[in-house]
């Protein structure tokens, strides 16, 4: 496909309400995968609209490095909602770089249920370099009891030899 | 208690360790479950199988908890009455009226403290606590 | 005797990968399977020469030389006989065919489309079940399509010729009433049913090969979607979607489920199966 496809596709998107055809203008930016072409999807992680949010999580997950090339900036949204639909998007990066990222996330983080989304992939990611940082987070958030429990399981599988 | 008794609780959510967590609160005490990641998932098995209650966060990829909710409620009974808890992090009056609407049972909202959801899933699903 | 090399797997480490994979795949895994799983995963971590359950779980992550892939066939039988799942040909004659019919009359065209046939046990069996248990059978035109991606399967499912294993489940009665017993312990297919049925190439990834297949009412895609990974399970899905009928039936596998794959079907259950549709066209 051309890259000149993109406006047409970034138009076309922003018009579209059919699900069918909204799905096919997701997947065509997915084929594309390139940065550009995640960048188009991005904006709709933030609509109101579930099911938009949805297809566009979805689009960004069937083109993980496109999206890598956003997370860091994603993470650092002040949006609450974004930095958590941004650490599902990490899971897609080898280990190494999503553990990384969420880890600096995490120190930086106030919300506890971002710091939950980010802990949910690190449980699949994270090595030992994460473990320090999940302890500094169960200490910043004693009274939640599903973070204790999330660090506590997280901790244990990463542990493991 | 036998097989027959126990109640079967569905547990929908994206999250790996959400669905541990609350499979953590509700075996103790008794309750069978079953887990679903997303609203298709979530659909599938309880059209397979009977259970007295789900449990559905409204976030969640390929169908959300409220399209979940709103196709859930157009089938046919009995899968279409079975009583269902939705979970979600946000405490916003738009999302609790979205989620009454769509069919919900009870909305609760992160975190939940596991007596808290064993506590309300006895009460759905008619066991004395 | 000299201890196994190979690492025992812990319960966090098995938890780990049974997550994994759960996520990917909708298996599940429970602990009275415990045993079979971790047999198959040290199997994976000797043959990948992967020092540890860790360096595995991180090569099984990056997705390098399709090794979730070779897991997946660990725990899946990929064998192909006639009257496989047979309780989904059963939905087809007792329920999908009764759904499709209603909006047609006698002598409208009926069509049904296997992929990936491979060598050609999936469309045949779905003739036969329909001439020995659809009613109806005479009163519609059958269509069925056998597509595939390998040349040589599709060249060997047009021969029609199998042998006893393919054709285990199905009765001596069956088999005398629709192949013909050659010399070499392998049977064909009589010719007036080999020629009922339309083998074509199709990669189901290209949308240009599939769109020229047609609309069809039900649709078979058993046991291939599970191997794709997100982007192609994507492309897979709407191609699917494009080539079904509003208000048509596709089939999957049955450890495969769309909820790992497109939110475009609606969910029915029918008899004890799941069968997905497309939803009807809304009349203006």
């Amino acid at each position: 496909m051309m890259p000149d496809a993109l406006p047409l596709l970034t138009e076309a998107l922003s018009r579209e309400r059919v699900p069918r055809v909204r799905e096919a203008i997701f997947t065509a930016l997915a084929k594309i995968g390139s940065p550009d072409s995640a960048a188009v999807a991005l904006p709709y992680i933030r609509s109101d609209d579930a099911s938009q949010r949805t297809a566009a999580l979805d689009a960004l997950r069937a083109m993980p490095a496109a999206a890598a090339a956003h997370l860091p900036r994603l993470l650092e949204d002040s949006d609450a909602d974004v930095r958590l639909l941004a650490c599902e998007i990490a899971r897609a990066l080898p280990g190494e770089d999503a553990s990384r990222l969420l880890a600096n996330l995490i120190e930086r983080e106030s919300n506890p249920n971002v710091c939950a989304a980010a802990i949910e992939v690190l449980a699949e990611t994270g090595d030992i370099t994460s473990l320090p940082v999940l302890l500094r987070c169960a200490a910043r958030f004693p009274d939640d009891p599903f973070l204790a429990f999330a660090i506590k399981v997280a901790h244990d599988r990463i542990g493991s030899r | 208690m036998s097989e027959m008794s126990r109640k079967r609780i569905l547990v929908i959510d994206d999250a790996a360790l959400v669905r541990t967590y609350y499979r953590a609160a509700l075996e103790p005490r008794g309750f069978i479950v079953e887990e679903a990641l997303n609203g298709v998932e979530g659909l599938e098995k309880l059209l397979l199988e009977p259970f007295d209650l789900a449990i559905v966060d409204v976030n969640m990829p390929q169908m959300d908890g409220i399209t979940f909710l709103q196709t859930l409620r157009a089938k046919e009974l009995p899968v279409s009455g079975i009583p269902v808890l939705v979970t979600s992090s946000e405490a916003g009056t738009q999302d609790l009226t979205a989620a009454r609407r769509a069919g919900a049972n009870y909305y609760l909202v992160k975190p939940i403290r596991q007596e808290t959801l064993a506590d309300y899933a006895a009460m759905f699903c008619g066991e004395p606590r | 005797m000299m201890p196994d090399a190979a690492p025992e797997i812990t319960e966090d480490e098995f938890r780990r990968l049974a997550d994994f994979l759960y996520r990917r795949t909708g298996m599940v895994f429970t602990e009275t399977k415990r045993y079979y799983v971790e047999r198959r995963i040290l199997e994976r971590i000797v043959a990948t020469s992967s020092p540890s359950f860790a360096a595995y779980f991180t090569h099984l992550r990056s997705g390098i030389r399709d090794e979730v892939e070779h897991l997946i066939n660990a725990f899946t039988v990929n064998e192909t006989y006639f009257y496989r799942e047979d309780h989904q040909l059963a939905c087809l004659s007792d329920d999908l065919l009764k759904e499709r019919v209603a909006a047609k009359r006698p002598g409208d065209s009926i069509r049904i489309w296997s992929i990936p046939c491979s060598t050609g046990e999936e469309p045949y069996s779905i003739a036969i079940w329909l001439l020995e248990n659809w009613k109806d059978v005479d009163a519609y035109d059958i269509e069925i399509v056998g597509s595939d991606i390998d040349t040589r399967v599709l060249d060997a499912a047009a021969e029609g010729i199998f042998g006893k294993r393919a054709l285990m489940r199905l009765s001596p009665e069956l088999i005398a009433r629709y192949f013909h017993e050659r010399d070499d312990e392998r049977w064909q297919i009589l010719d007036d049913l080999r020629q009922s049925v339309r083998f074509s190439r199709v990669n189901l990834i290209e949308t240009r090969e599939t769109r020229p297949q047609g609309r069809f009412d039900v649709i078979f895609c058993r046991n291939v979607l599970i191997y794709f990974d997100d982007e192609s399970r994507r492309i897979a899905a709407e191609n699917l979607y494009d080539n079904l009928l509003p208000g048509g039936f596709i089939c999957l596998g049955h450890t495969e489920s769309m909820s790992r794959i497109s939110p475009l079907f609606e969910v029915c259950r029918y008899s004890g199966a799941i069968v997905y549709r497309r939803p009807q066209e809304l009349r203006a």
